[in-house]
């Protein structure tokens, strides 16, 4: 999916450093942020993060 | 009129330093009122200009570092104010003035810890809608307690001169000298 840190942080209601945190795995993020990362994406939670 | 967060920043970094040069010599110059009333209004108007910015100012990843610097913050400031508080009172024999300044600390302490507790209980226990409204009326009853213990100490005559006998005397501990008209 082309879409920028800032489209993607904006889309699910966080900063853009949020989202940098969260691709480099420097973040656990709330199952809420999570579900939101993930609809923004057009994906599922266990698709988008490894457990 | 929408602000960017970095413009927010901008604005609030030059009206802190404004505040600060302002209650600097109003303070120096025993003015009390100024920088109350200035405080009043910075926190609005940057309250104001908060809801203008358009994006995300903070998010859950702040408030949880937020929430980890505050208890950090509070365990160095308890630990340090402890310390500094059995050393002046040790000293306090050389310096009769030491020992209300170990007495504030550690009060100051005890406080926050207070503070701290009655915070974290009131998060653990309040419902997520009624935060703001409570916060709220949290900041207000702050701002009117601090207004009315300024009030309270410029207005009351505790501490001032009274005519006795044809001159005048201190009531209390005048921080002004004695007027310079006629005691009748």
């Amino acid at each position: 999916m082309n879409m920028t840190q800032e489209e993607l942080a904006e889309k699910s209601g966080v900063r853009r450093e949020t989202i940098v945190f969260l691709e480099q795995d420097k973040y656990n993020p709330s199952l809420k942020l999570a579900h939101d990362v993930a609809e923004a994406l057009k994906t599922t939670i266990d698709k988008l993060f490894i457990f | 009129m929408e602000l960017t967060f970095k413009q927010y920043n901008t604005i609030r970094l030059i009206v802190v330093m404004i505040l600060a040069m302002i209650i600097g010599n109003m303070i120096v110059l025993k003015n009390f009122f100024i920088p109350v009333i200035l405080l009043v209004v910075s926190s609005l108007l940057l309250i104001y200009l908060k809801k203008r910015v358009k994006g995300v100012i903070a998010d859950e990843r702040d408030y949880a570092l937020g929430g980890k610097a505050a208890f950090l913050a509070i365990q160095v400031y308890s630990w340090v104010a402890v310390a500094g508080m059995f050393l002046f009172w040790a000293f306090s024999d050389i310096n009769p003035f030491y020992k209300p300044i170990a007495m504030t600390l550690a009060f100051s302490t005890c406080i926050l810890m207070l503070l701290y507790s009655v915070i974290f209980r009131y998060y653990n226990k309040i419902n997520f809608a009624d935060k703001k409204f409570i916060y709220s009326v949290f900041v207000l009853a702050l701002f009117l307690a601090v207004f009315l213990v300024f009030s309270l100490r410029l207005f009351s005559r505790e501490d001032n001169w009274i005519c006795q006998n044809g001159q005048w005397v201190e009531h209390g501990h005048p921080s002004f000298p004695s007027p310079t008209t006629n005691c009748d």
